[in-house]
Formats: structure tokens, sequence, C-alpha cells
């Protein structure tokens, strides 16, 4: 394989891994490019899955792009063509990382919040009451269904959680 | 059906918020016994803000929130990718089901969600309009 042709399969599988989704169009342009370079499909696919499982690797035990590049050395890539495998993957891993943390488990992960807050004109007991409630729907995401809850709270309730939530917030930033 | 009559007239105060001895006085018949008239007056009176408090507190509502308890953890590792540090904040919201519902014992049940960074900040975002919102209201 020439290295011209190396430079596009190596964009071709870092397109791929930087969108994991668009399987389609990683197997098309695998095709495209088996076509126009004359290599069979089934070989390449092979290669390719061998190819992928380097990348993988290295984000799970956090390999630097020198790790990397004496990886592929040593299954037998030539050097130049690891050197240029490595410097992609450097390019690319701050966005392969942020995949691969956005996939960790999250429980019951809070999606949306939509709110409503209006007054209570009257009841059964109080002909007049004017009292200010606070709706809110959060959606979380349970397995993989999405449930919806429904609180109330009233105002008091509402300035205290408000207050506890920038708490949260200062607690992350100073941990980030 | 003393006690009957007795409910009827302080639903009918608390309902509709009648705050002046003479509004209640009214209420009675012409030749009501004097001095038990002023007597139910005073004591009614003494108790209509605390009637008028657990009314309120046990009118139809959605489910309301009673408790909430957060904390900050720091995700090290997972199965797909072996170092990390990224913080993250599990919140647990203690929530009682509509307390006409429940009578005497109420259902409360805790609900734990996970936050990430992006979605706190969008929810601070949303609570802040809710602020917002709330002070234009207070103000006109």
């Amino acid at each position: 394989v020439s290295s011209q042709q190396f430079s596009a399969l190596t964009e071709v599988l870092f397109r791929f891994l930087t969108e994991p989704k668009e399987v389609e169009g990683f197997l098309t342009q695998l095709s495209d490019f088996a076509t126009m370079n004359k290599i069979s499909l089934g070989p390449l696919k092979n290669i390719v899955k061998s190819i992928l499982l380097v990348p993988n690797g290295a984000l799970k035990r956090n390999l630097s792009s020198e790790q990397v590049r004496a990886d592929f050395i040593a299954l037998g890539l030539s050097e130049e063509k690891a050197s240029y495998f490595a410097e992609q993957w450097k390019v690319n891993s701050p966005t392969l990382t942020r995949l691969a943390v956005g996939q960790t488990l999250m429980i019951n992960q809070l999606i949306d919040m939509e709110w409503k807050f209006g007054v209570t004109a009257g009841s059964s007991e109080l002909e007049k009451v004017g009292s200010i409630f606070l709706q809110l729907k959060l959606v979380i995401k349970k397995g993989s269904k999405m449930e919806n809850v429904y609180i109330e709270l009233t105002l008091p309730q509402f300035y205290s959680f408000l207050h506890e939530m920038e708490r949260v917030k200062t607690s992350l930033e100073s941990f980030s | 059906q003393l006690v009957s009559a007795l409910h009827n007239l302080t639903r009918h105060v608390v309902y509709h918020g009648l705050t002046r001895a003479e509004d209640i006085l009214s209420l009675f018949p012409e030749n009501f016994h004097q001095n038990l008239k002023n007597l139910l007056t005073k004591i009614i009176l003494e108790n209509i803000s605390a009637w008028r408090n657990e009314a309120q507190a046990s009118q139809i509502s959605l489910p309301r929130l009673v408790d909430m308890d957060w904390r900050v953890d720091i995700k090290t590792s997972s199965d797909s990718i072996s170092r990390m540090a990224v913080p993250t904040c599990l919140l647990q919201l203690k929530i009682q089901e509509d307390v006409a519902l429940c009578g005497n014992t109420p259902v409360v049940s805790a609900l734990t969600m996970e936050l990430s960074k992006e979605t706190l900040d969008t929810m601070l975002e949303g609570l802040g309009r809710i602020r917002d919102q709330l002070s234009a209201v207070a103000n006109k």
C-alpha cells in the first residue's frame, strides 16, 4: 500500500472513529477506497478491523502518540506510516477521549427540564388563595427509557434549590 | 348535629376568609346565646390562620419536593477509558406524592439522578430565568 493510499485510508478511519454513528458512511467510503485502489473489499475490511483495534486499545490505556507509533511498528508497519498514524492520533485524541468519556455509564441521567409557574387562585377549601407555585418537569433517562418526573415547589423551596445548585456548580468547577 | 353545624360554620369562615369578629358574629341567628356567640367567635378567630395554612398545605397538587441532597463524585475510570478525572453531580430529591391522596401516611419517594457539568450549567441557566421571571411578576 503506497503512502498516499495509506494516508487516505487513515483519514477514512479517523473520520469513522470521531463519528462512530456514521457506520454506513464509513462502509461506503471503505468500498470506494477499495475500488479506487483496486483492492478487494474483504481483505481490506479485515485489515481495517485489526487497525481499528489499535486506537481503541490506546484509548483504553491512555497511550501517548509515541506508544501508538511503537505499537504499529511492532505490528510490522513501516516507520513512515506508523509516524503518520501516530500524528493523526495525537490530533484526534481529544475528540476521541471526549467521546469515550461521553459513553461512560451515567445513572438516571437528567436529560431535560421544563417549568411553569402560576398562582393558585382558589380551592375547594379556600375561596381566595393567591399563592405562587412552581412546577418542574424533569426528564430522566432510566436505562434506555425516558421517565418524566413532575414536582411542585413553593417559592422558598425554589430559592434554596437554586442556592444549592449554585454550590454544586462551584464544587464541580473546583475539580475541573 | 351539633358537630356538623360547627363544622359547617368553621368551613364557611375559612372558605370566605372572614377575619373580622363582626363578620363572624353576623353569621349566628338572631336569638343565639350572647356569651356563647362571643366565645365561639373568639375561638374561631384564634384558629383561623392555622386552619387556612393547613387547608393550603393539604390542597391537591403535583407531587411536592420535600428535601434534596447532592454530592459531587469524580469519575476516574470506566470500561471505555482507563484514566480520567471527570467530576459529576449526583442529586437526590425526596418527593412526596399528592397529600390529599395519602391521607395520614405520606408516601415519600427518593429520586436520584446524575448531572454532568454541562447539564448542571444548562439547569442553572433555566433556574436563573425562572428567578428573573419571578421577580418580574413580583414587581408588577
